[in-house]
């Protein structure tokens, strides 16, 4: 039904023209789901959004040929383009938040593509589009249908847009990443949805992720992409039981697989460093200055738990289930909090999840690292700079990125940064929330390598939050899973993961994997 | 109904605020309408008695709050220098500032809109880059100097209207429409440019989100995603834009009727001012400032309407 040969993708960004996909050959049959797998700046979204038509052609180049049906898309002329768009082959993207347009019922976009390639009265329409929700399994469609989308939930909005993409029928459904920005539960929800679709409908699905564990349940194909390449293509079970490229292996190596980094363990013997009883926490919305304080919201109730020196504990929960708020709590940074904090040493020190957006773009890493040196005082400009430099060399960045400003660093370096920055002051415990779930699978490996490395060799404890229990398991001793801002349950990782006596853990377990040993 | 309350509070707390600060400000400069009235050379005792029939020997909260209380109930008063009730005063004046008001902002809107979506559309070609900087040199023209090159190349070398030939609406409403024509676009070339540089703008950052690229998706033509799905996200910040232009117009206007020979508001305030009358003054202002706070609340109202996020909480 889709046949890609030869695809190149060149960006004619002003200057230097730059190809982004080279030799990219791909067959989607009709029914079938194939799935792309790359880290990001692999190509694999660059390659969907050119099947679906949807680069622009005066920016980017392309040479080859994506047949559909025996139709030519590439060199097609642009209202013939659009009437297979929305019609044969519809696209769900990565962020639910803002795929959507903010002001226009969700009716009205559901509704969207039918008005566009079908002629049917406004009747039809709404009936076409409450079924549609309903068959996405929305609870209420048709109160649904009046709503807009910042009254839905990540999943409900992930949702709209399936349905909103499957209201013609489409032969190809393109998911770019669909899942990435929702939490476990819902992603395992969406990958269901998928597949019934696919079941149900026949509907082909062209899977995007660069999660390898999602393609391998969903997909019978996969392709896998590294630098604008195929690195290597096949049935889903042989490319992962006999990966041919070593860069399919390293991949596959770097899934997080329920597997300890050899050598964390709990001490019960240890001192406290962190008490916690009772902690409550709300949040006031302001609304004007006639009404300063309208309902505030409770976001973390009735939090106890103590942490140990030198532990790595993980704080585990969906969402709004208000781990980062008590990660703010403990740090002091909310006003309206109830209960008891004690800390046995410094203040800890934070660690955030977007590594692009916390470090200062305007600034120097030299600078950046030295600031809370010279907020303290005490240090003399020569002693900052040295301290600053041994604290690269621990994060493993040599000293020529002193010089160097936040935009010039990946990723992965920037959270290295964000970790050196964070033990500047020698604090004996971190708070890290979400630290490596911006990052790609190979770099997110380095990363809690190298909290491992700063929890063995500094003896600094970690409170490591994260929605991703595969990687709490790699890191964590003992753990909290909080949901709807209490604690369910908290224990070590056996009493968790092997005897789980919530039901949401379970729930949690199941959703992301997990089978009891 | 609360927000109405609300609304409604803040809508009479500026207007006593505004109208105190218009009282003491006349407090504090010299002189006062017995000394405009009489001038310099009159004797101490024929001013004491005009001060004393003008009633301002009377203390100053009194004398506040007895034009506040006959303002509450329509009564603005009689006007010192021309013994005349500042209510038909105004009232006969209305029309003209209105009309340069709303003249004004009509073609603001008229102009920006289209072009606006025409340059973000067409924004590599020279004649988008050309407009730039035609709107950059506008911008950068205060409106009386503009009202002054629009009264010579129009008025003097066009002849399409005679400058100071200033026909009033009960006499000519056509001729009166025609001649107001240029004065307001004196006034509304430079919030227009502003206008049309900020929906530009707007419409360039809203075609880079995604709900734009799923638009797409869907099969719409680029037409289609411009006027059913980015201009009305894109209009949303330049509403707050021409919502603070029309309270400056409903200002900006006073000066334009002195360029132009226009016996509106403007006119009058000055001169009022001058001859330290204030029933006239104080009363053009409260209806100034009832005017912006007005227009205020309709903007909160329309940007309700159009983005669905600010409504319910």
């Amino acid at each position: 039904m889709l046949d890609v040969t030869d695809l190149h993708i060149e960006i004619e960004d002003s200057l230097i023209p730059e190809t982004v996909v080279y030799d990219f050959d791909l067959t989607v049959g009709a029914g079938e789901i194939v799935g792309i797998v790359g880290e990001s700046g692999s190509g694999k979204s660059m390659s969907a959004l050119a099947i679906a038509g949807l680069l622009s052609r005066r920016d980017m180049k392309k040479h080859g040929s994506i047949t559909f049906e025996g139709n030519e898309l590439l060199t097609m002329n642009r209202s013939m383009l659009r009437r297979i768009q929305g019609d044969d082959i519809a696209v769900v993207f990565q962020e639910p938040m803002t795929s959507l347009n903010p002001v226009k019922t969700i009716g009205w976009q559901v509704e969207e593509a039918l008005r566009i390639h079908r002629d049917l009265s406004d009747e039809e329409l709404k009936r076409a589009a409450v079924k549609m929700l309903d068959d996405v399994e929305i609870p209420d469609p048709e109160g649904c249908y009046h709503k807009y989308p910042h009254e839905l939930s990540g999943g409900m909005r992930q949702r709209v847009m399936i349905a909103a993409a499957l209201i013609c029928d489409p032969k190809l459904l393109i998911a770019d990443e669909p899942t990435t920005a929702l939490d476990v539960t819902i992603q395992a929800q969406i990958i269901e949805l998928l597949k019934k679709i696919n079941r149900e409908k026949g509907t082909a699905i062209l899977f995007i992720s660069h999660d390898l564990s999602l393609v391998r349940t969903l997909c019978s194909r996969v392709v896998v992409m590294n630098k604008g390449r195929i690195v290597e293509s096949g049935p889903v079970e042989d490319v992962f039981a006999h990966p041919k490229e070593e860069y399919t292996r390293q991949l596959i190596g770097a899934i997080p697989k329920f597997e300890k980094i050899a050598g964390v363990t709990y001490h019960p013997d240890r001192k406290p460093i962190l008490e916690v009883s009772h902690v409550s926490a709300r949040y006031r919305k302001v609304t004007g200055y006639f009404r300063p304080n309208s309902k505030p919201k409770q976001v973390v109730s009735d939090v106890s738990f103590t942490m140990y020196e030198g532990e790595i504990m993980g704080l585990v929960g969906e969402s709004g289930s208000g781990k980062t708020t008590l990660g703010k709590t403990i740090l002091g940074m909310l006003d309206d909090t109830e209960g008891k904090i004690v800390h046995y040493s410094q203040m800890p020190q934070m660690i955030f999840q977007d590594p692009y957006g916390s470090l200062n773009p305007t600034k120097t890493v030299g600078r950046i690292l030295e600031e809370p040196l010279r907020i303290k005082g005490g240090y003399t400009a020569a002693e900052r700079l040295a301290m600053a430099k041994d604290m690269l060399g621990l994060v493993g960045l040599d000293e020529t990125y002193l010089k160097r400003k936040p935009n010039a660093l990946s990723g992965g370096q920037r959270q290295r940064v964000c970790i050196a920055l964070a033990l500047m002051l020698g604090p004996k415990l971190i708070i890290a929330d979400e630290p490596v779930s911006a990052l790609d699978v190979t770099v997110q490996e380095q990363v809690l390598n190298l909290l491992i490395k700063v929890n063995r060799e500094l003896g600094v404890a970690i409170l490591f939050i994260s929605h991703d229990l595969k990687v709490v398991y790699e890191l964590c001793s003992r753990m909290i899973v909080m949901k709807s801002g209490q604690i369910v349950e908290q224990g070590t990782d056996d009493e968790i993961y092997n005897n789980p006596r919530h039901p949401y853990t379970q729930q949690l377990l199941s959703s992301a994997g997990y089978v009891n040993r | 109904m609360k927000t109405a309350v609300r609304k409604a509070a803040a809508f009479i707390i500026t207007v006593l605020l505004v109208t105190l600060f218009v009282f003491i400000a006349f407090e504090l400069i010299p002189g006062d309408a017995a000394t405009a009235k009489l001038g310099t050379s009159a004797t101490p005792e024929a001013y004491e008695a005009l001060r004393e029939e003008l009633g301002l020997t009377r203390p100053f909260f009194v004398r506040y709050f007895s034009w506040l209380f006959s303002f509450f109930f329509g009564d603005m008063g009689t006007s010192y220098s021309y013994g005349v009730s500042v209510r038909s005063m105004l009232a006969s004046k209305l029309p003209i500032t209105l009309t340069l008001t709303l003249m004004s902002f009509v073609m603001i809107i008229i102009l920006s809109i289209p072009i606006g979506v025409l340059s973000s559309k067409y924004e590599d070609r020279a004649g988008a880059k050309a407009l730039d900087v035609l709107g950059q040199l506008t911008m950068s023209v205060p409106p009386f100097f503009l009202g002054i090159l629009i009264t010579y190349f129009f008025g003097m070398v066009l002849r399409l209207f005679t400058p100071g030939g200033f026909v009033s609406y009960d006499v000519n409403p056509v001729r009166f429409a025609a001649y107001l024509f240029f004065p307001s676009l004196a006034i509304a070339l430079p919030k227009a440019a502003m206008s049309i540089k900020l929906l530009k703008t707007s419409i360039l950052s809203e075609r880079k989100l995604d709900y734009v690229r799923t638009a797409y998706s869907r099969g719409n033509s680029s037409m289609d995603v411009m006027y059913k799905h980015v201009l009305k996200n894109a209009i949303i910040p330049v509403i707050t834009f021409l919502g603070m232009t029309l309270a400056d117009i409903v200002a900006g206007s006073l000066v334009i009727e002195q360029v132009f020979s226009i016996p509106g508001y403007g006119r009058l305030l000055i001169t009022s001012i001058s001859n330290r009358d204030y029933p006239v003054v104080q009363a053009i202002i409260a209806i100034i400032a009832m005017l912006v706070i007005i227009i205020n609340l309709i903007v909160d109202v329309l940007y309700q309407v159009m983005d669905p996020r600010l409504r319910g909480n």
